[in-house]
């Protein structure tokens, strides 16, 4: 037999674990948004009315604050924020304009069916200067979609209505089977939130934005059930090395 | 909430086509479905006033010539002598009554009315409340028909604030609870104020003289009362959206008019109670804080123009917001209507720059622990914090979804082996898990805890060299000390005695805070990267696999890298995956002993063993084509 001595061994193939999808989602957007100029901030799950309510101009009347809606801990004394915006209210509380956050995190809402879940994922951004309009969270708008989606696509703006921003949009993009598939909400900074924060909605305005990450991972991995995310089945996670 | 194209159309001068007014009503906002002529409306909640026939032709009126003055009842109208009190005015600043007694009843019904009930396919009840529902839906005011000769006695608008039992016209019962705003007649409740009425004094098709009742009840009042009770009420769904407190004296005139369309009225008389006027709001013109807001430069003549044909009123360089709007109370909301007329997607771009900040290594060192375990063939997995299982730091959720889960979780662990045990089942024999989250404890207030937790079990890994080598205590403290050799982290063997599960495999748990990692981390180099691209998903079988292992004898070297070439990149659709499990090189034997393992599976059906001998068979036998190749035993 000859050159046995030169054979080597098989690849020796080492599993690479792999980051969870949401996850991975959460962070490259978050990572886009900072290059756009953004910059993270952190804040608590377990949140009060205040911050997860009041501060954002969402009035005690608003369906959001009915117990079908939110969870409440402690005897209503706490609730498991429902957006990661509070934590731009306690951002905006620390820091003086001009500023530019995002958070991303876990948020809670009395939901589970195939496309919504109690515990599901958000990144929000908001960004307060002189003379921030429309017509420029527009333009972030279609930079962050560009970004996500390649320049190619096909969205549209509709009028909607937060009650921390005003005027307020929703935007879709076409999908290839021709529907329009909602993928955020923005709108201009509230001045009453503003005002809220201590600061002067006369001199300052801002622009806003939120995205649902899970609803943007199943469009981009092209997971139809949103409960696959979640069942921690390693077929499913193998796949998003 | 349902609305005929041809109730629309009837109105606008122009005669849009059915698409047009969804285009138009689409850039308003005003999200919709079309099924056979009828849209489907779905408003957002801040445009109560919109929950109407009339209140839609008020926001079309921005693009189209729309007249819809329907006939009311001009006459004077008696006074009602009524014996009523509302002690309940901050819930009810303004009321009104109709009594209303009519000579036949009719047996169909013509113009409007008729339309109603035959375009929309709606089932009739009696002349009164099908009256009332119809303007329920022309002017977007609810009303409520009392059969006036249930109503002898003091009737009460007031709060109660105890349990008590209501039998609803719906025909169903309710047990009232906490503080409710109720009508009561001589100490009954007879109504659910702005939300049900009651079964004693409800019309039927032989009621000849009606008690209308028109109120404005505060959306703070009415809110969740409907879900609260589990009843549909279209009245509650626009008392909680705000109607126009300003309507009620042209509504029941209305009421008067359809009901004279339909029958001989013999007597009527109207009664109105107001606390306090509808505060009316005002602000300066100022297109600059317009075109600033939006970014963009049109002229005031063009700005005013949106908003007079919207129904706002322009006097002395004040805006006045007519009361149907109560939504808009500042410039931002103005400059919304004016964005919303030119379109969203009409208003061009401006450039945006944010100044760009310094980098900050945000979770540098949670990151650096997560591509570490990457590395070392752990998959991050994501859990609910809802579990059973209470401690005493546990948070308890007032409402939870499922009251099994009404607990926050205290640790990550216990999810991880519930993962643990969901892949177990499902036949993997090397596994490994980490989380990293947040959990709150509550002990002195609430405690918030960044943790990582790590559960692992089986092989080590799925190739030759940690094919037979176990998941243990040792393994994992060797792991961690490569990155952090001076630390000591508390690796747990947790019992399988209380699982549900046959196997055997030590399960080696760790649950650490983040902050008990030190900077020295920082300093791993890892291999594993986040990924570039977002893999496209290709849905998991959940039918059981099974595999089978094949040894080889290798006497000719040269043929090994052929036979893997076979091998690992064989074509079924029922192999699932393919590995060399075992390697072994022999050289006083001057022979290669090389074992594979497939792992079978289907995505369609569960697969029988003449399936998989089939292929197993053309594996072996191609595999024996190759010269100097041999299969111990066959």
């Amino acid at each position: 037999m000859p050159e046995h001595m030169d054979i080597s061994p098989p690849e020796l193939i080492k599993d690479r674990g792999s980051l969870h999808p949401i996850n991975h989602m959460k962070d490259s957007i978050m990572d886009l948004l900072i290059s756009f100029g953004f910059e993270i901030v952190d804040g608590p799950e377990i949140e009060t009315e205040e911050f997860n309510f009041d501060m954002l101009n969402i009035k005690k009347s608003h369906p959001a604050r009915q117990m079908h809606d939110t969870f409440y801990v402690e005897n209503k004394l706490n609730l498991l924020r429902t957006h990661t915006s509070p934590v731009q209210i306690r951002g905006m509380l620390e820091k003086k304009p001009p500023l530019a956050f995002i958070s991303g995190g876990k948020v809670y809402r009395k939901d589970d069916d195939a496309t919504h879940l109690p515990m599901f994922h958000q990144v929000e951004g908001i960004y307060v200067d002189e003379n921030v309009s429309f017509a420029q969270l527009k333009d972030l708008i279609y930079k962050i979609i560009y970004s996500l989606f390649g320049e190619d696509v096909e969205l549209r703006f509709r009028p909607s209505y937060f009650p921390f921003t005003e005027p307020s949009a929703e935007v879709d993009i076409l999908s290839k089977e021709g529907k329009w598939l909602e993928i955020l909400g923005c709108g201009l900074v509230n001045p009453i939130v503003l005002e809220n924060c201590n600061i002067d909605s006369n001199k300052y305005s801002g622009l806003a934005f939120g995205l649902g990450i899970e609803r943007i991972a199943m469009l981009k991995h092209g997971v139809t059930d949103i409960r696959e995310f979640y069942k921690s089945n390693l077929d499913f996670l193998s796949q998003f090395k | 909430m349902k609305i005929a194209y041809s109730h629309l159309s009837q109105y606008i001068e122009e005669n849009p086509t059915i698409e047009q007014i969804s285009d138009s009503l689409f850039q308003l906002g005003h999200e919709h479905e079309i099924n056979s002529d009828i849209f489907d409306m779905e408003f957002t909640p801040n445009r109560g006033d919109c929950l109407s026939l009339n209140g839609l032709l008020r926001d079309l009126a921005v693009f189209y010539t729309v007249d819809f003055n329907q006939e009311i009842y001009t006459e004077k109208l008696n006074e009602l002598q009524l014996d009523f009190k509302n002690l309940s005015e901050s819930t009810c600043p303004k009321i009104s009554f109709l009594k209303l007694e009519i000579e036949n009843i009719p047996e169909t019904y013509k113009g409007s009315l008729d339309n109603y009930f035959k375009d929309l396919s709606l089932n009739k009840n009696n002349l009164f409340t099908d009256v009332s529902n119809y303007l329920s839906y022309e002017t977007g005011q609810p009303t409520h028909c009392y059969d006036a000769s249930t109503m002898r006695g003091k009737l009460l608008l007031h709060e109660i604030d105890k349990n008590e039992e209501f039998d609803t016209l719906l025909d169903k019962k309710i047990t009232l609870s906490g503080k409710n705003s109720v009508f009561s007649l001589n100490d009954n409740i007879i109504n659910l104020a702005g939300i049900v009425g009651g079964k004693s004094t409800s019309c039927s098709t032989n009621t000849k003289t009606v008690i209308v009742e028109c109120a404005f009840f505060q959306p703070e009042a009415i809110i969740g009362k409907s879900v609260k009770y589990d009843i549909q009420s279209e009245a509650s769904h626009k008392f909680e959206r705000g109607v126009d407190p300003d309507c009620h004296d042209r509504v029941l005139r209305r009421f008067i008019k359809l009901v004279s369309e339909h029958a001989n009225i013999k007597d009527m008389s109207i009664i109105s109670y107001k606390s306090k006027d509808n505060p009316i709001t005002q602000m300066p013109v100022n297109v600059g804080k317009i075109n600033q807001i939006i970014g963009i430069n049109i002229s005031e003549k063009e700005y005013l123009s949106y908003l007079l044909k919207l129904g706002f009123i322009v006097e002395e360089g004040l805006i006045e917001v007519p009361s149907f709007r109560s939504d808009v109370k500042t410039q931002n909301d103005l400059a919304e209507e004016v964005a919303r007329v030119i379109g969203y997607d009409n208003i061009a771009t401006l450039e945006i720059s944010i100044p760009k900040k310094e980098k900050t290594n945000h979770k540098a060192i949670e990151n650096k622990l997560r591509f570490f375990l990457l590395d070392h063939g752990f998959y991050e997995v994501i859990n609910s914090p809802f579990v059973s299982l209470s401690s005493e730091e546990a948070i308890k959720v007032d409402n939870p979804l499922d009251s099994n889960r009404e607990f926050l979780r205290t640790n990550i662990t216990n999810s991880l082996v519930d993962n643990l045990l969901f892949n177990e089942r499902r036949q993997k024999d090397s596994i490994k898990l980490f989380e990293i989250s947040d959990v709150y404890l509550s002990s002195n207030g609430i405690n918030k805890k960044r943790k990582l937790s790590v559960v692992a079990s089986g092989r080590v890994g799925l190739n030759y060299e940690d094919f037979s080598k176990k998941i243990n205590k040792k393994y994992l403290t060797a792991l961690f000390q490569e990155i952090l050799p001076k630390e000591v982290f508390d690796f747990e063997i947790l019992s399988r005695d209380l699982l549900d599960t046959k196997i055997k495999n030590e399960i080696v748990t760790l649950e650490v805070d983040i902050d008990r990692f030190s900077t020295n981390i920082l300093s791993f180099k890892e291999i594993s990267k986040s990924p570039e691209s977002f893999a496209q998903y290709s849905p998991i079988s959940d039918l059981p696999s099974s595999f089978k292992d094949i040894s080889y004898s290798i006497k000719d070297y040269s043929k090994t890298q052929e036979l893997q070439d076979l091998l690992l990149n064989y074509q079924s659709d029922i192999i699932k995956n393919v590995y060399i499990f075992d390697y072994f090189k022999n050289e006083k034997q001057e022979e290669i002993k090389i074992g594979f393992r497939f792992i079978f599976q289907s995505k369609k059906v569960t697969l029988n063993s003449a399936e998989i001998e089939l292929i197993y068979n053309d594996i072996v036998t191609k595999s024996l084509n190759i010269s100097g190749i041999s299969i111990p035993g066959i």
